[in-house]
C-alpha cells in the first residue's frame, strides 16, 4: 500500500479529517503516523493538555489501518480497547506506532504507543482487538 | 454536606464545566442532563465530524471514548470533595454494537470508588431513541491529588492557561 493511497483513503473520513493526521510509514506489521497539535484537541482546559479521548481515537485509528488487507477492504470492527495513560499529554506534535501482535482470520490484536518527541517516553500505550469478519 | 449544598455545588461545577468548555468538550457540544453523587448523564448531539463517512451513518468508536473519558472527569469531581487534579491512569471501553444512529448520544458516568490515590469509574453510552440501545461500556481509573484549589477553583477564576 502507498503512503499517499493510504492517506488519500484517511482522508475521505470525516472524523479522521478532524483528527488532522499524517501517515508517514506504513507495511505488513506496523504504521506510524503523525498529528499536529490543534485547540480542538484539548482535554484539560487549564493546562492545555491533549484529551485522552483524543490521544485514544488516533491510536485505535491508526491501529485499525495496521489490520487492512488492502485499500478496498472495510474498515475493521473494533471490539475493545484498553489505553494505558503513562505521561501528560502536552501541546505538541503526537506520534503514533501500531504494531499487529497477532491477525488471524476473524480476530486482530494490535499494540500501539504514543509519545510527543521521544518515542522512550510515551504518552500512552493501547491495546486495540479488531473483528474482520 | 447537607443536601442543599450538595445541590449548590452540583449546579456551579456543572455551571463552570459548561460555559468554560474548551478544545474537545466544546466541539462535542456536551450538556449535562443531570449530575449528583451518583453519577451524571450528558447529552452530545449528533455530529458528522464524528462520523466513519461522508453520509453520516456511523458515529466513530474514538467518540464514544471520548465522550466516558470526559463523564468520567466530570464525574470525578462531582464525588470527590478535595479533588485538585486528576489523571487518567487508564481507560478501558467495549464497543457493543455500531454506533449507527444519528439520535443524540447519551453517556453515563460514575465515580464508584475512591480511595486517597485513586478513583474508579464505570460508564456507559446509549442513543437517546425508544429502546435506549447501549453501544459501549466503559471503566477508568484515575490518579487524585487532593487538597485545596481545585481545577475547577482555575477554571473559574480563568487561571493558567484557562
Amino acid at each position: 500500500m502507498k503512503l499517499s493511497d493510504i492517506q488519500a483513503r484517511c482522508d475521505r473520513v470525516p472524523f479522521f479529517r478532524h483528527l488532522g493526521f499524517s501517515v508517514t510509514e506504513a507495511n505488513d506489521t506496523h504504521f506510524v503516523a503523525r498529528m499536529p497539535f490543534e485547540q480542538r484537541h484539548i482535554g484539560n482546559p487549564v493546562l492545555d493538555t491533549y484529551h485522552g479521548g483524543i490521544i485514544a481515537s488516533f491510536m485505535e485509528i491508526i491501529a485499525s489501518l495496521t489490520v487492512l488487507d488492502d485499500l478496498e477492504s472495510p474498515p475493521p470492527k473494533p471490539i475493545n480497547l484498553t489505553v494505558d495513560y503513562l505521561r501528560p499529554g502536552l501541546p505538541g506534535t503526537l506520534n503514533t506506532r501500531a504494531t499487529v501482535s497477532r491477525k488471524g482470520r476473524r480476530m486482530a490484536s494490535v499494540e500501539t504507543i504514543a509519545w510527543l518527541e521521544d518515542e522512550g517516553k510515551p504518552v500512552a500505550k493501547g491495546l486495540f482487538h479488531f473483528l474482520l469478519v | 454536606m447537607s443536601d442543599t449544598k450538595d445541590a449548590e455545588r452540583f449546579a456551579m461545577i456543572a455551571s463552570v464545566w459548561n460555559s468554560r468548555a474548551k478544545g474537545l468538550i466544546a466541539e462535542m457540544d456536551l450538556k449535562i442532563e443531570r449530575a449528583d453523587r451518583q453519577g451524571v448523564e450528558i447529552r452530545m448531539p449528533f455530529n458528522p465530524d464524528f462520523c466513519l463517512d461522508e453520509e453520516g451513518t456511523m458515529l466513530h468508536g474514538g467518540v464514544l471514548t471520548a465522550l466516558l473519558d470526559s463523564a468520567f472527569g466530570l464525574a470525578n469531581f462531582l464525588a470527590i470533595d478535595d479533588v485538585q487534579t486528576m489523571a487518567t491512569l487508564d481507560l478501558r471501553v467495549d464497543y457493543l454494537r455500531p454506533a449507527s444512529s444519528r439520535a443524540d448520544v447519551i453517556v453515563f458516568a460514575d465515580c464508584y470508588r475512591q480511595t486517597r490515590h485513586i478513583a474508579f469509574g464505570t460508564g456507559k453510552i446509549w442513543f437517546d431513541t425508544a429502546d435506549c440501545e447501549e453501544v459501549a461500556r466503559g471503566s477508568a481509573t484515575f490518579a487524585l491529588t487532593r487538597g485545596k484549589g481545585s481545577l475547577l477553583d482555575k477554571m473559574n477564576t480563568g487561571g493558567p492557561g484557562g
